[in-house]
């Protein structure tokens, strides 16, 4: 699929495998050709010119060719060239005795010889680049050798300086008489030599230069589509010659005579090598019965074997195969120039010219002269340049506007063609038997001197023997014995003169054919000696052209640049036109395979997926490499980065096709390599150990990057939230403790806790991040902008919100912030001004700076959204330090309330252990200090109650403490009002005892006494004095919260009254155990509270303490541990006796108020009854 | 009736507000209509927002909440509110008489029952004598149990917002300074314009309640929607002032040579003349000024629409608002 696995010069659509590249060649070696050829001269014109991009590739190429034996070949290589540099080390001091010898031009031997010497030296640096080319060529050369090594009788190390004496007979017969000829003979050489050169260096430069502008210029591909079309224009005439020709092949086939089978290989024409395959096909023959073969098989190998004929090569048409290379390369030349050329591919149809016929006697078109060279039907090269010229005045002749645009492409075509001629060796094409007649004919002529002709038949019976043959034979012999087995110094002449179609088939094939020929083909007609035709060609072109063509040569890229526009037919950018015209082929073939991927807009899922080349990436490499150039030290470092790599990478590059196109590298998608990072090159330190470069560019993201910066407002709205959260919790206890005051059961699961934690931005785990900058993570930005807007939602005085609702308040921030943002670019993108107004007359670069500074920047960006500094301000003077401030106060008012609410439970918290609690109500809210502590308050767990009772933890049930505040509260709220005391209470009534029982009114005196009675002479106790609890109740019994109905006999039962029942043990023993000598003292002053502040007290306490509302003890308290009981008891009488003074006095200022958080009690019958007593009291002080 | 009593106390009000001339049909009118316009407007939102309560009628939360960001105007609103109900508490009490106290003083203390319910009342209520209106938006209103006031603590926010109304009182004094008694009198009589004051029920029709609001708005809606009208009245007047005073100078300045001179003989003979007596009254153009600029859409309100957002064909009513900050804002 990869556009790099194409061949340039296949039809579009061809794949072809890797080991095509023979037929490939041969059957087209158009883009070698374009792609720089490699014939010697060129080769060492590149040299000079240093930049070397064909001979690398070709160099690679041929690598990739004959991989297997590359070695083997090295070795040859370096062996031939030592050998060749001795030879010529020896050979010029030899050569130059023999200048001054041709200057003598004493014998017309030595001249010949001399003339024929100044070749070589272009020829060793070709051969060893041949050399590489040859593979088994080298073998029949040696084979030739060996052959021919007995039979020229020379000795075999003879240098080159004996050479020129010791062989001077055999050409001397007819040197005399060539002489004039001869000389006319190489300058005419030369200068074909040099036409031929000049134009593969034009071409050359041409293409370099485009290459070149590779680099630099940029060119769209809008092109690409005719050039495509045009090629398919092309390859469509090509195949209608094709099948034209399909059809006459087989006559074609038929007429040749050596096709026909014939029962023994010897007799079957396998061309030339059927010479050197000689014995092996004697040997066969002899053997054929063993041979498991048919002959049609034995022939496809023998022709397998030696591939090196072309298809034009004939055994009996001498001069076919050069001129037909030579033509088709041209004509294939002038039909690829489809820009053109189009017009000109196929016959003109009568549809479209009606009238075409009858101006134009004898059409003629590119594709018909494919057709007649196809089918052998020129004979020379006038015949052939003929028809190319008629096709041009065919159009010029029917085409008779000068406007129209078909001259012009006519024009151009002309043009080219009148380039490219010259490339066509002058051969007329002979009958072979013609040719040996008249060599025969010679060879009487002068056979008196010639001893060799034993050899001619031998010779003669190669399929191209050239006319010169015998002259240049003795020349040749002598040489290929040398020992080196490469091609010698002597028959440099002889390859010379072979070598003309050489540069055209620059391709391997060919040129190979030409080294092979060089040995064994004669010279072309041309340089036959009784050729007229070729003699007068050469002497028509001068020798004075040849030079003159040379300098051209030398400044060839402007020559070649320069001509194109010349040809005008349109008027471009010379450059434009150049690289249209250099990459035409390459980027129809791209073009065309670009479009096969698509099957109308969609792609074409039957294509073969396109996929990456390694070669084709080095490729791209090296191209870049050659675009940045000019030695930068980057490159080197590359080079030196990639330096294993490509050390291996040449095997590997070898083995995948690699070809050559002349076209930018932008064409080959598939093969850019996007640039690495430094830090990714594979580099070693100088143990081969692998530098890990990873560690330099690897980062952790720093810490804090997703939290809020520590600033003073963040700490402050941090102290403010921690402030608000400490509120709340004060607040929960508010809660908690009102609740208690209202309700008089509460249960341990009643409230929950409130336990706010205090808030922690939490950053993002350890991010690691291969390069600078910030983390792009919008989720996790957006989180932190969440947690932000709920941190200010929660600072604003939200406790809790809905997930949607922050939702779209991150949304409005977000996008808020991305106006911001945006504005905020603009501003800074706003063209830079001169930094001084007085730039205009400043004579040096004016001074650039932004529009705005920074400041101004933020200050214009933050008025466009509405907001000022003097609002930020206000928002944290206000909304932040006003808050905290506020917040604080309400805190201490809060804590305060609690306090207050709390001070009745908690008063005398010292002397019975609630001290312990004295920071707060912790543990009495949650009700869980027992824990704590650690202890078995209630001894629940010795017991196995715990369990049985489902307690998960032993502590204090909420309604112990409940009930103080319950009842403290009860008190408070009434007695709040009447703390005030105006007056002192009066003295309290005596208790009534044995002793005061007679100052009472008679009525009661008996009813007294026997109260006295019961109670064992003591002296009555009001109950009044009592505590609360102890008081007469009311006879409704309530349930206990256990459910369980308390037994008849608990001490608890509210049915008697105190003064009746036993002093529990719980009350008695306190009093006498603890309190030791107090009791008088206390109970003295708690009589005289009664006694007076009876009015206020039994107001207070009947009300908001009725005993329905109390609730029965349970008999699970009955194993109440002594010393926790009075504690708590002593502490709230005397709590109660705290309260009361204070509440007297306050009666007597003021009224209760009206107290709207706790109920109005109800007023019972019983009170009223009491208060009425109380009035009676009060009025009867 | 009620129009030209509208009209009277339009007068009334930029008098107040420093317009010493007489102004116009044209301009009360006119002004009467965007004060009207506003008052819709105001009741609509609040309707708006007690629905989102999820409450039928308005409460002078929603008002308040309105104009949230005038400090001084809802601290003045919340001074207002307190007293009110003071003032209501007592009338109350002396409304339901001595039942309860009675009852009260009877059962408790015998020694109160003599004494007169008044000073008893305001000393047995000590918080009667000024709650504090809590806003819903307040701080207080953060945590589940009501903070205890407590009187020591003087809120500094107050002060603040006394601030504000003193600087107003300042600017009144400033415009009174050169006030004859008479003068005096008739402005302070001035000063007690309202369009609610024992009208609240024409003022009703003529705010539309009923069309704008379903329910029925209860007195203190009304008294604070007389306490707005006045403001915007005043306002609008000193805004159009403003542009008046713009306007003269640039016509001074352009009538050149002999405008600068006869200003400048103005200034000197100012001291006699009565600055009254060559005013011009504010006409409706200056009002109409006043009013777009009053309305002028703050930046603030369009930064969202930045950057390829759209601005809508109208932009939202806006309340006429003292408060230069939140006019810039």
């Amino acid at each position: 699929m990869s556009l790099g696995h194409h061949h340039a010069g296949l039809p579009p659509g061809h794949l072809r495998p890797p080991d095509d590249l023979h037929d490939a060649r041969s059957i087209n070696g158009y883009s070698r050709f374009l792609s720089g050829s490699r014939t010697p001269q060129m080769r060492a014109s590149a040299d000079a010119d240093g930049s070397h991009a064909g001979g690398l590739i070709s160099d690679a190429d041929i690598a990739g060719d004959e991989d297997p034996r590359i070695p083997m070949f090295r070795e040859l290589y370096k062996r031939s060239e030592a050998q060749i540099n001795t030879l010529f080390a020896n050979q010029k001091s030899a050569e130059d005795a023999r200048r001054a010898a041709v200057a003598d031009s004493e014998e017309p031997q030595t001249k010949t010889q001399r003339a024929d010497e100044p070749a070589p030296p272009p020829a060793p640096p070709k051969k060893p680049a041949r050399k590489l080319d040859d593979d088994d060529y080298d073998e029949y050369d040696d084979e030739d050798e060996d052959e021919e090594a007995p039979s020229p009788p020379k000795p075999k190390s003879l240098g080159p300086s004996q050479e020129a004496s010791s062989f001077p007979s055999p050409s001397r017969p007819f040197g005399s008489m060539s002489q004039a000829p001869d000389a006319q003979r190489e300058t005419k050489k030369e200068t074909l030599e040099d036409i031929r050169k000049k134009l593969e260096e034009d071409k050359k430069a041409t293409e370099e230069a485009a290459r070149r502008s590779f680099h630099t210029l940029f060119y769209t591909l809008e092109n690409d589509r005719d050039a495509m079309l045009d090629q398919q224009r092309l390859e469509e005439s090509e195949r209608q010659v094709e099948a034209e020709m399909s059809g006459q092949a087989n006559a074609g086939n038929n007429a040749n005579p050596n096709a026909t089978g014939y029962g023994s290989l010897s007799s079957a024409n396998l061309g030339a090598s059927s010479l050197t395959l000689k014995n092996l096909i004697a040997r066969i023959d002899m053997k054929r019965t063993m041979v498991q073969a048919s002959d049609a098989e034995l022939r496809s190998l023998m022709s397998e074997v030696r591939k090196n004929r072309s298809k034009w090569a004939s055994e009996d048409k001498i001069g076919q195969e050069e001129l037909y290379e030579a033509a088709e390369k041209v004509l294939s030349e002038l039909k690829a120039m489809t820009e053109h050329s189009t017009a000109f591919l196929t016959r003109v149809n009568k549809r479209d010219a009606p009238d075409y016929y009858t101006i134009i006697k004898h059409p003629m078109d590119l594709g018909t002269m494919t057709k007649k060279l196809k089918a052998l039907q020129y004979k020379s090269k006038q015949e052939f340049v003929d028809d190319i010229n008629l096709i041009w005045s065919n159009c010029f002749k029917y085409n008779t506007n000068p406007e129209h645009f078909l001259r012009k492409h006519a024009l151009y075509m002309k043009k080219e063609t009148e380039k490219l001629v010259p490339l066509i060796p002058e051969i007329v094409i002979r009958d072979r038997a013609e040719v040996e007649a008249e060599e025969r004919r010679l060879q009487m002529a002068e056979l008196d001197g010639a001893e060799e002709s034993d050899d001619e038949p031998i010779m003669s019976s190669r399929g191209r023997k050239a006319p010169g043959k015998s002259s240049s034979k003795k020349g040749t012999a002598p040489v290929r014995n040398t020992p080196s087995g490469s091609e010698p110094p002597a028959p440099g002449g002889q390859s010379q003169a072979s070598q003309p179609p050489g540069p055209v088939r620059s391709d391997s094939d060919a040129a190979l054919e030409g080294t092979q020929n060089g040995f064994a083909t004669p010279p072309p007609g041309t340089q036959t000696p009784s050729d007229p035709a070729g003699v007068g060609v050469g002497a028509g072109l001068p020798g004075s052209q040849g030079d003159a063509m040379e300098i051209d040569g030398l400044i060839t890229p402007s020559t070649a640049l320069s001509a194109l526009p010349a040809s005008g037919v349109e008027f471009e950018d010379p450059e434009y036109k150049v690289w249209k015209q250099v990459t035409k082929k390459d980027r129809a073939v791209i073009a065309a395979e670009r479009h096969r991927l698509f099957k109308g807009d969609k792609l074409n899922s039957d294509e073969p997926a396109l996929l990456r080349t390694k070669a084709g990436m080095r490729r791209w490499i090296r191209n870049q490499q050659q675009g940045n150039a000019e030695g930068d030290k980057t490159r080197e470092l590359t080079a030196q980065g990639m330096g294993p790599g490509t050390a291996g990478a040449t095997l590997a590059e070898g083995i995948e096709v690699d070809e050559d196109r002349v076209i930018p590298d932008y064409y080959d998608v598939m093969s850019a390599v996007p640039d690495l990072p430094a830090q990714l090159f594979w580099k070693e330190d100088s143990d081969g150990n692998i530098v890990d470069a990873s560690e330099e560019f690897l980062r952790i993201l720093p810490k804090g990057s997703f939290t809020q910066p520590d600033s003073k407002l963040a700490r402050k709205m941090d102290a403010n939230m921690r402030q608000m959260q400490e509120t709340r919790k004060v607040c929960s206890k508010v809660g908690i403790v009102k609740q208690m005051q209202l309700q008089s059961q509460m249960y341990q699961n009643q409230f929950q806790k409130y336990q706010p934690e205090p808030f922690v931005e939490l950053d993002v785990p350890a991010h690691v991040m291969n390069d600078g900058g910030p983390v792009i993570a919008p989720w996790v930005c957006r989180a932190a902008l969440q947690r932000s807007v709920a941190k200010i939602f929660y600072h604003t005085g939200f406790e809790e919100y809905q997930p949607s609702a922050l939702e779209a308040v991150t949304d409005v921030a977000s996008d808020f912030f991305q106006k911001i943002g945006e504005t905020l670019k603009s501003y800074m993108e706003i063209p830079k001004v001169p930094a001084t107004e007085t730039a205009v007359e400043a004579t040096t670069a004016p001074q650039w700076k932004r529009a705005y500074t920074e400041p101004e920047i933020v200050l214009h960006t933050l008025a466009s959204v509405g907001i000022d500094v003097e609002g930020l301000e206000s928002y944290i003077k206000d909304d932040v330090e006003r808050l905290g401030t506020k917040l604080s106060t309400v805190h201490d008012r809060l804590r305060s309330l609690l306090s207050e609410l709390l001070r009745p439970a908690l008063a005398d918290g010292g002397e019975d252990g609630s001290s312990a609690f004295h920071d707060g109500s912790e543990q009495f809210v949650g009700g869980d200090f027992a824990e704590d502590i650690d202890e078995d308050f209630f001894g629940f767990k010795e017991l196995g109650l715990d369990r049985e009772f489902g307690l998960a933890t032993l502590s204090v049930p909420l309604h112990l403490l409940q009930n103080r505040m319950y009842n403290a509260a009860q008190a408070q709220n009434t007695s709040a009002a009447q703390t005030v005391t105006l007056f002192s209470p009066p003295a309290p009534y005596p208790r009534i005892s044995a002793e005061t029982l007679p100052s009472q009114i008679g009525l009661v005196q008996g009813f007294f006494h026997s109260k006295l009675q019961a109670n064992n002479n003591e002296p009555l106790v009001e109950d009044l004095e009592l505590p609360p609890k102890q008081r007469p109740m009311a006879t409704r019994p309530r349930l206990p919260a256990s459910g369980k109905i308390p037994p008849p006999s608990a001490p608890s039962g509210p049915t008697t009254s105190p003064q009746k029942r036993p002093m529990p043990a719980s009350a008695s023993a306190p009093q006498a155990g603890k309190s030791g000598g107090e009791p008088s003292k206390k109970k003295l002053k708690k009589n005289s509270g009664v006694a007076q502040g009876a009015d206020g007290e039994d107001a207070a306490d009947g009300t908001k303490a009725p005993p329905t509302r109390r609730p029965p003890r349970p008999p699970l308290r009955l194993p109440t541990p002594q010393p926790a009981r009075p504690a708590t008891r002593a502490s709230k009488s005397k709590a109660k006796a705290r309260a009361r003074a204070r509440r007297r006095t306050a009666a007597r200022l003021q009224r209760p108020p009206k107290v709207t958080t706790a109920p109005r009690p109800s007023r019972t019958g019983w009170r009223t009854k009491r208060d009425d007593v109380r009035w009676d009291l009060v009025l009867g002080r | 009736m009620f129009r030209d009593r509208l009209t009277h106390r339009l007068r009334q009000m930029m008098f107040v507000s420093g317009e010493t001339a007489e102004p116009s049909v044209d301009t009360t009118t006119l002004i009467e209509e965007i004060v009207r316009q506003q008052v819709v407007e105001i009741l609509a939102r609040s309707t708006t927002l007690a629905t989102r309560r999820g409450v039928r009628s308005i409460s002078t939360d929603d008002l308040i909440f309105l104009i949230r960001h005038d400090k001084a105007k809802v601290s003045r609103l919340k001074t207002f509110l307190s007293w009110k109900d003071v003032r209501k508490n007592v009338k109350d009490s002396d409304d339901k008489g001595g039942a309860d106290a009675a009852d009260f003083a009877a059962a408790d203390d015998p020694m109160a029952g003599g004494v007169a319910a008044g000073p008893q009342d305001v000393a047995s209520k000590p918080k009667n004598k000024r709650a504090r209106v809590g806003l819903a938006w307040d701080v207080n209103s953060f945590y589940s149990v009501q903070v205890p006031e407590r009187d020591d603590e003087e809120d500094e926010e107050e002060e603040e917002q006394n601030y504000a109304t003193l600087q107003r009182l300042a600017a009144a004094d400033e415009r009174t300074k050169h006030m004859t008694k008479e003068e005096y009198v008739f402005w302070s009589e001035c000063r007690q314009a309202s369009f609610t004051y024992r009208k609240s029920k024409r003022f009703r029709e003529w705010a539309g309640f009923g069309i704008v609001t379903e329910s029925k708005p209860n007195d203190d809606i009304v008294d604070i929607l007389g306490f707005l009208t006045f403001e915007i009245v005043q306002t609008l007047t000193e805004e159009a002032l403003k542009v008046k005073e713009r306007e003269d100078r640039e016509k001074n300045r352009r009538g050149g040579e002999n405008g600068e001179s006869m200003k400048k003989r103005k200034r000197e003979t100012g001291l006699f003349d009565p600055p009254e007596e060559g005013r011009t009254p504010v006409e409706p153009r200056h009002i109409r000024e006043a009013y777009r600029k009053l309305q002028a859409t703050p930046n603030k309100n369009i930064a969202m629409l930045l950057h390829n957002g759209r601005l809508p064909a109208r932009m939202p009513l806006r309340l006429v608002s003292f408060d230069v900050f939140y006019l810039l804002c």
